[in-house]
């Protein structure tokens, strides 16, 4: 499964993207097998808080930073760590 | 794209059962939207003050020890003298200042005009790029020291967060497309303010960029963004190029960042300068009065658009100072100029 992320917002304003594919990365493979992008809450309106569109095999979410932990957390910083 | 007279449990619907992920994602976005539209909002008028009442700050700095956790522990408040951690006592002086100008330019006391207590936690996170309003506190990260400094060094990022408080108790745009981008731009503007009254520079003297100083050494910019010239701030293989436009013939229709709020501000931002050297003087007395009675006068939506905030600022304008005085002129031809229709 490819993932995708993409950060956008806070005060600069400067999009960061990262990208990886499960295939060849398998501590994102055990990331993904733990997060449910159908359960992730409503990014929130927070002025300058970053926010991350995630983009798993073609399902996508858009979550906030402040709505960001566990799993999800842990998938967003591995992948941006990953530039395309 | 804008779905807000969609009832919510028709979002809900879209967010849990549509096929469409991306349909999704806009319903989910919407719900979210309009959850925040209960968010804190002063609605008891607030007491006028006395004109004599020297109004006084009461500031809060917390340490977050480079953890991601609000507030912190505090490390100075109101009246405690320097830590000698320069980050600290930063953000406690750029509250001060910000604190300050509202005084003294307008008459206003604090965040929310009735001496709302100002809490700033500072050393967020680790190597982190960013600077928010949380809808009770600001917050800021020391930078990477790679591509960003400490981004409590430039007094203009202490006045935009600030100002975000203000926007929340007054006028509460949707931080969401064109509205979106009307919050961010008058965060911009007395940002620029802020500073331009702290160093005592008119509208011609002042550099009108926004976050200069917090690109690190080595980063090929000047600042953020530039109201001057929306695009030119920074040019940079790691950061990428400056989007903003500065006209209407080049906004950016997105629906990351919240509809491109920190993108086509560029439009607003730079229709303020130009209202600003128009005029001339200090652009804090005049332009500043008008965007100031604009935002907390009462009269504009929470989902106003740039035309209908252009429209609300000439009708200040004309309240002020006349229907045919220059500085009203000034404010029509600016909004003409970046290609708004009031």
């Amino acid at each position: 499964m490819r993932v995708k992320v993409i950060r956008s917002g806070g005060f600069a304003g400067i999009e960061k993207r990262g990208e990886s594919d499960t295939a060849s990365d398998p501590l994102l493979r055990r990331l993904v097998d733990r997060v449910d992008l159908g359960a992730v809450p409503p990014p929130g309106r927070i002025p300058d808080q970053f926010l991350y569109d995630i983009d798993i095999d073609g399902d996508t979410a858009t979550v906030g930073e402040a709505q960001l932990n566990g799993p999800l957390r842990e998938l967003v910083h591995h992948v941006l760590g990953r530039p395309t | 794209m804008r779905c807000t007279i969609v009832p919510p449990h028709m979002l809900e619907r879209v967010v849990h059962d549509a096929e469409d992920p991306a349909l999704r994602d806009i319903a989910r976005r919407t719900l979210a939207l309009s959850a925040a539209l209960r968010t804190e909002r002063r609605t008891l008028p607030v007491e006028p003050p006395s004109p004599t009442e020297d109004f006084v700050p009461n500031r809060t700095i917390a340490d977050a020890q480079n953890q991601e956790v609000l507030p912190g522990e505090t490390v100075r408040g109101e009246g405690a003298p320097a830590t000698g951690d320069t980050i600290v006592d930063q953000a406690y002086d750029w509250l001060g200042v910000t604190f300050d100008f509202f005084e003294a330019a307008y008459r206003r006391n604090s965040i929310d005009a009735a001496g709302l207590p100002m809490i700033s936690t500072v050393h967020y996170g680790r190597d982190y790029d960013n600077a928010f309003w949380n809808g009770d506190q600001m917050v800021y990260g020391d930078g990477d020291g790679v591509l960003f400094n400490a981004f409590t060094g430039p007094l203009d990022v202490t006045g935009h967060e600030l100002v975000h408080g203000i926007t929340q108790y007054t006028a509460n745009l949707e931080y969401y497309s064109q509205s979106g981008a009307l919050n961010e731009s008058v965060s911009d503007v007395f940002g620029a303010l802020i500073k331009q009254w702290h160093l005592g520079h008119t509208a011609d003297q002042a550099d009108w960029l926004i976050g200069e100083g917090l690109l690190a050494e080595g980063v090929n910019g000047k600042a953020l963004r530039s109201m001057k010239e929306p695009g030119t701030a920074y040019d940079d293989p790691r950061l990428g190029k400056d989007p903003q436009p500065g006209h209407m013939d080049d906004y950016v229709d997105t629906y990351r960042d919240n509809g491109g709020v920190h993108i086509n501000s560029g439009i607003p931002n730079r229709a303020f300068y130009l209202a600003s050297v128009a005029i001339g003087g200090n652009a804090w007395e005049k332009a500043g009065r008008v965007w100031y009675d604009t935002l907390t006068g009462g009269t504009i939506k929470t989902d106003e658009d740039f035309a209908g905030f252009a429209a609300a600022t000439i009708a200040v304008a004309t309240g002020l100072y006349g229907a045919d005085a220059a500085e009203t002129r000034a404010v029509q031809q600016a909004w003409a100029g970046v290609g708004v229709q009031a």
